[in-house]
């Protein structure tokens, strides 16, 4: 975190999983204003985990989790979701029977009374994703899956949330449209908005965020920043990540 | 001919809204409410025991709506929301909707008797020539109030910001509630309208049937075999066309096999039915109802 950020995501001593067992233990990270910060691992780390207990989906979750100045440990979902934190999950996990528009405005309901707001971001979104403009009454599920992406990092903006929350943006697309999405979330990062990315592509990591959490085995046990990768850290990298 | 037509129509649109009733808590919940015919009943005789108070029958009936709307979010409350909390995958709403069913059956019997009451007979004692057919005014307003109710659920399904919740929540409550939606909230709503879709089909067919606490066995097996011809788990107004099916193919037994046709042979059309088309004619996994893609000159 920069020394003169506030942190607007702080996690400490977080342990989180499914039924008797933890998928992550005792990890503790943060945020700060306009930061934008990954979380490496391989597959089985927990990094989904760490973004599920962020958002309140994984019920069995232990220690402090604080979004701006709120405890979120022990809110519902709905209420994260409504202006603290917003996801674009693994596998995009649009609306499929919805169109493009129908799909975004559903990411701005806590919004929906402040329709001057709701117009804003739903242009601001259109701005950062020209291409989603033409397609706005088209069904999600008719989308290519760089599309979709684009429409799920749409959703998630659509709530104007204090941290957004990207779950392996990257994942299953082409290399141009993996390219749109680097490019978005830079130009996210110039509106001054906050990140935490799960990642396994290094280089989309590296290109996008200041600091990298290396996660194995349900522990946090790195943290480098870009530069450190770029000069000889790969190789502590490639220790964890295989 | 006409008339098994017509008649067929009028039954198949109280079918239908049971159906529908049916299949609206099922599309947004996955849960199928066996208690759903009960809420029919509870209808009907709440409006029967009030007008026989003295009550005016729109002031019975709305009061009737009223307490099956009630009733069906206490079944959501009681029997629903404690399993799937449990266990979001696990069938025990299977038996705990059933033994709702059965409460709320007996204790109507215990209240006002197993026999059947009057009821008022609101537009039964008008005849409408239709060709060489004759509907009642009661069969005719069936037939009207399920257009009426059907098209606007479809048009606020489709239209409002609540219908596209409520298609969000059927399709993946997790990533509904991961964008601000309260899931209990839309799922009380869904019990709630579908309590009222069934207690409207009970006001249209309590005139023919009388009040009877045991109605909702009957009516609730036919609403099922509705929404299963139709394919109402897939969209709600599927059910309303299998009611629509089902109707005129019980009407037509009676008329063309024997009077008592109309007992098992709507068992037979649904399993030709299941057979043929095993997620019901009218789902949108059905090739003429599945929508198309764009043409990609158009992208």
């Amino acid at each position: 975190m920069n020394e003169q950020s506030s942190p607007v995501l702080e996690i400490s001593s977080l342990s989180a999983g499914y039924g008797r067992f933890d998928v992550v233990r005792d990890i503790g990270l943060s945020v700060g204003k306009g930061e934008a910060v990954a979380l490496l691992g391989p597959n089985g780390a927990g990094k989904t985990t760490v973004l599920r207990a962020i958002m309140g989906l994984v019920k069995q979750r232990r220690g402090l989790i604080r979004i701006g100045d709120t405890d979120v440990s022990d809110l519902p979902t709905h209420r994260i979701a409504r202006g603290l934190a917003a996801i674009a999950p693994e596998g995009r996990r649009l609306f499929l029977d919805q169109s493009v528009e129908d799909n975004l405005l559903l990411g701005a309901l806590h919004l929906r009374h402040d329709r001057t707001r709701v117009e804003r971001l739903l242009t601001s979104v259109y701005d950062l994703f020209p291409v989603l403009r033409n397609y706005r009454h088209r069904l999600s599920s008719f989308l290519s899956g760089g599309e979709q992406q684009m429409v799920a990092i749409g959703r998630m903006l659509m709530s104007d949330p204090e941290i957004m929350l990207l779950d392996e943006p990257s994942v299953a697309l082409s290399p141009v449209a993996v390219d749109i999405v680097v490019k978005a979330m830079l130009e996210l990062r110039k509106r001054g908005a906050s990140l935490l990315l799960v990642e396994q592509r290094i280089d989309v990591a590296t290109r996008v965020c200041d600091r990298l959490y290396v996660m194995a085995h349900g522990e946090i046990v790195e943290e480098m920043t870009p530069e450190i990768v770029r000069s000889g850290g790969m190789s502590i990298l490639n220790k964890y990540l295989g | 001919m006409l008339q098994f037509l017509l008649s067929g129509i009028a039954i198949g649109s109280i079918y239908g809204l049971i159906g529908m009733a049916l299949a609206i808590s099922f599309y947004v919940t996955r849960i199928i409410n066996f208690a759903q015919g009960q809420l029919m009943m509870v209808t009907v005789m709440i409006t029967a025991e009030l007008v026989s108070s003295g009550y005016p029958v729109c002031l019975a009936a709305a009061a009737g709506l009223v307490s099956s709307c009630v009733i069906g979010i206490l079944s959501y409350l009681i029997a629903v929301r404690p399993i799937l909390l449990s266990n979001r995958s696990s069938f025990g709403w299977l038996v705990s909707t059933l033994g709702f069913a059965v409460i709320v059956e007996n204790a109507a019997a215990y209240i006002w008797g197993p026999t059947s009451q009057a009821f008022p007979p609101i537009l039964n004692n008008i005849s409408v020539p239709i060709g060489s057919a004759v509907l009642t005014g009661q069969q005719l307003l069936s037939i009207v109030a399920a257009t009426i109710l059907a098209a606007g659920f479809e048009i606020v399904r489709r239209h409002t910001l609540f219908g596209k919740l409520g298609m969000a929540t059927a399709a993946d409550p997790e990533m509904a509630s991961a964008i601000g939606a309260n899931t209990t909230v839309v799922a009380i709503v869904a019990f709630a309208v579908s309590a009222a879709f069934a207690g409207i089909a009970g006001l249209l067919i309590g005139p023919t049937t009388f009040a009877n606490p045991y109605l909702g066995d009957t009516f609730g097996t036919y609403g099922f075999i509705a929404m299963m011809i139709g394919g109402g788990t897939e969209r709600p107004i599927a059910a309303m066309f299998g009611g629509l099916v089902l109707g005129v193919c019980a009407e037509g037994a009676n008329g063309l096999i024997n009077s008592q046709a109309s007992d098992w042979f709507p068992f037979i059309v649904l399993v030709v039915i299941l057979i043929v088309s095993p997620k019901g004619l009218f789902s949108a996994s059905n090739p003429l109802f599945r929508p198309r893609r764009p043409a990609a000159a158009s992208r």
